[in-house]
């Protein structure tokens, strides 16, 4: 089946409050989207809506050729997976891992081996009759995976379901869940706030903020060329800064020329420099800057510079130099070609 | 604190005055209950001696005034189970159910239980408003007051005992993760399926919790069957009224007490019992499987 998903001018009002403001959003069959946005967004309403368990105010939301926003959550065939994981506490693993195949009425045999087969995917084939309770967070969020995908979904929805794990587990459960979406090429949609988790996973993000799509893009075109200045904040850390645009060239207020990308742009806010591309370099005498404060990170270092009144980061990786101390006069080396930030405001 | 901490909490606040009143007011007297049915009050008798307990049980009146006993306290317990269990996941539905049913099931918690059997008297004794309202349309009003199955005791007790279980259950219910119920519902449960086997497995404390409370009120139960009760059999709480008061017949109160106390406490067992069966049962399967 083509598990491509369509999204047409969704809205949803809790009371006053409206949550999405007509959502229009293609997923072609076997894509990994991630749904990026600060919290209250509207991007767990949005998967909720997809998933059945909310209902729309209005729009439609299509499974191919199939429209499915009345459709019950139970006769979508989606799986769901949650930040909380939600698995049934007085089951045990496998019988949580069975549920969704015992409410399609497949053979007792069957799903025996189905879920051996779903929990030997995950690792978790060892821990079969345990209870939720006695697995630590990661486990149980393996067995919410097999849960979700054993049904053999049309689509795969995740709503933050790393967010309850430490840093260590979130990356290596991270790695498996891209790896298995590739090995079943299942459509998935992935809920999150956390950049570095959109940019790891997606095929595509789509960014959002108040209940709209910013933009949309892979991880490269957002990171790298972004049309907005909120996406480029959002997708790590950027220097935005105010440059005077000459033509097809910028100057920069410590007076470097740089070219532009898209010098075509309007209602610009700024020139995007992300803290890695700016070079810093020690002089004596004339300067661009100063440093103001550094910090050592390990795999590299990060300093504030200040530079024709503005602070602006800076980050030099590797380990080979010492740290320049604060009060160092910098002359900045910014990329050949600087890319415009547009203002939010002009976003619908 | 976390959802499952504060709903033991909940829980236990709830039991309190059950348990507690238990222990106080029933645990200790009932060693002197028990006691006193075994004691005579005819001079010059032993006074120790079987004879209360031979009357008792050898007494067709006071025999089925015990099985009727025991029906008043299983069918309103039974009634009020059906009633108060889809209210209480209908509560869950959503913020407008919960708001509804939330104010309308506590209007009974505030009303005395002589109060809600001049009720059901006023409404469906013979004469009363809905035999009045049903006599125009040529309907006879069925017997329910003073009825031989206690149908306006039933529903006098089980009008005080459905917002008491509610308030129980929906309380356990509440402390399940929306998530939870979201999940079985992507996972192909309709509502239906979810209540079965997610929300009552999971409420089951709770439910336990209500069963006995509501059974051990009904089955003691004086002021309800006296007004709306048959006058033939009459359970043994309105026995031992007219045993001591009228007749002065302690040790048969105490006797009469004793049996309903060991009632009660039978039944709790025997509901750990099945439920521990249920819960070892499923648990083999988990293991089998």
């Amino acid at each position: 089946m083509d598990a491509s998903i369509s999204i047409r001018r969704l809205t949803k009002q809790f009371d006053a409050t409206t949550v999405l403001k007509g959502i229009d959003l293609e997923i072609p069959a076997g894509r990994f989207l991630i749904l990026l946005g600060p919290s209250g967004c509207g991007k767990t309403t949005l998967l909720r809506t997809i998933s059945g368990i909310t209902d729309p105010s209005s729009g439609e939301i299509w499974l191919h050729n199939k429209r499915i926003d009345g459709v019950a959550p139970e006769k979508r065939n989606f799986g769901l997976v949650f930040q909380t994981y939600a698995l049934f506490p007085h089951m045990s693993v496998e019988k949580n891992v069975a549920f969704g195949l015992e409410m399609r009425k497949v053979g007792k045999a069957e799903i025996v081996r189905r879920v051996a087969a779903a929990l030997e995917l995950v690792g978790l084939a060892h821990l079969a009759t345990r209870l939720p309770k006695q697995l630590s967070g990661g486990q149980q969020q393996r067995v919410a995976l097999a849960r979700a995908i054993v049904i053999e979904p049309d689509v795969l929805l995740f709503d933050e379901p790393l967010s309850n794990l430490d840093a260590k587990l979130r990356d290596s459960l991270r790695e498996d869940l891209r790896a298995l979406q590739q090995k079943l090429g299942v459509t998935s949609i992935y809920v999150t706030h956390d950049q570095s988790e959109a940019m790891a996973l997606g095929d595509e993000i789509v960014v959002m903020k108040d209940g709209a799509i910013v933009e949309r893009g892979t991880p490269i075109e957002l990171y790298r060329r972004p049309k907005y200045r909120f996406t480029a904040e959002f997708l790590g850390m950027t220097n935005v800064i105010a440059a005077q645009i000459e033509g097809e060239t910028c100057r920069l207020p410590w007076g470097a020329v740089c070219r532009l990308e898209n010098p075509a742009e309007t209602d610009v806010e700024g020139v995007a420099i992300r803290p890695e591309d700016l070079a810093i370099v020690p002089v004596e005498g004339e300067h661009d800057g100063v440093i103001d404060q550094s910090m050592f990170m390990g795999a590299a270092t990060h300093y504030w510079v200040k530079a024709a009144g503005q602070t602006l980061r800076a980050i030099a990786s590797g380990g080979s130099n010492a740290i320049l101390p604060a009060g160092q006069k910098v002359k900045l080396v910014a990329p050949m070609a600087l890319h415009l930030l547009k203002s939010l405001g002009t976003t619908p | 604190m976390n959802p499952t901490k504060v709903n033991t909490l909940t829980l236990l606040l709830c039991l309190l005055p059950g348990v507690g009143y238990l222990l106080v007011f029933f645990g200790l007297p009932l060693v002197t209950v028990v006691f006193g049915s075994f004691t005579s009050r005819a001079p010059g008798a032993s006074p120790i001696t079987l004879d209360t307990w031979i009357t008792l049980f050898s007494s067709p009146v006071y025999l089925d005034g015990l099985w009727f006993s025991l029906w008043l306290g299983i069918a309103p317990t039974a009634v009020s189970l059906l009633v108060s269990l889809p209210l209480s996941a209908l509560m869950q539905a959503n913020e407008t159910s919960q708001k509804l049913f939330g104010t309308l099931y506590r209007i009974p918690l505030v009303v005395p239980g002589v109060v809600a059997g001049f009720l059901v008297l006023v409404i469906l004794d013979r004469g009363g408003m809905a035999s009045r309202l049903l006599m125009p349309l040529g309907i006879p009003m069925p017997r329910l007051v003073r009825d031989d199955w206690g149908v306006g005791a039933i529903i006098a007790s089980s009008w005080k005992t459905i917002p008491f279980m509610t308030l129980i259950i929906a309380g356990a219910m509440a402390a399940i993760s929306k998530d939870i119920l979201a999940a079985a519902r992507t996972l192909g449960a309709n509502r239906l399926t979810v209540l079965w086997r997610i929300q009552l497995p999971l409420a089951q404390p709770g439910i336990t919790a209500a069963v006995l409370l509501s059974f051990i009120g009904s089955l003691g139960s004086y002021v309800i069957p006296s007004l709306l009760g048959p006058a033939y059999p009459l359970p043994l709480s309105v026995h031992m009224f007219a045993e001591g008061f009228q007749k002065g017949n302690w040790p048969m109160v105490y006797a009469m007490g004793t049996l309903l106390s060991v009632l009660a406490i039978a039944v709790l067992l025997a509901y750990y019992a099945i439920v521990g069966s249920f819960s070892r049962g499923s648990a083999a399967l988990t293991a089998r499987s």
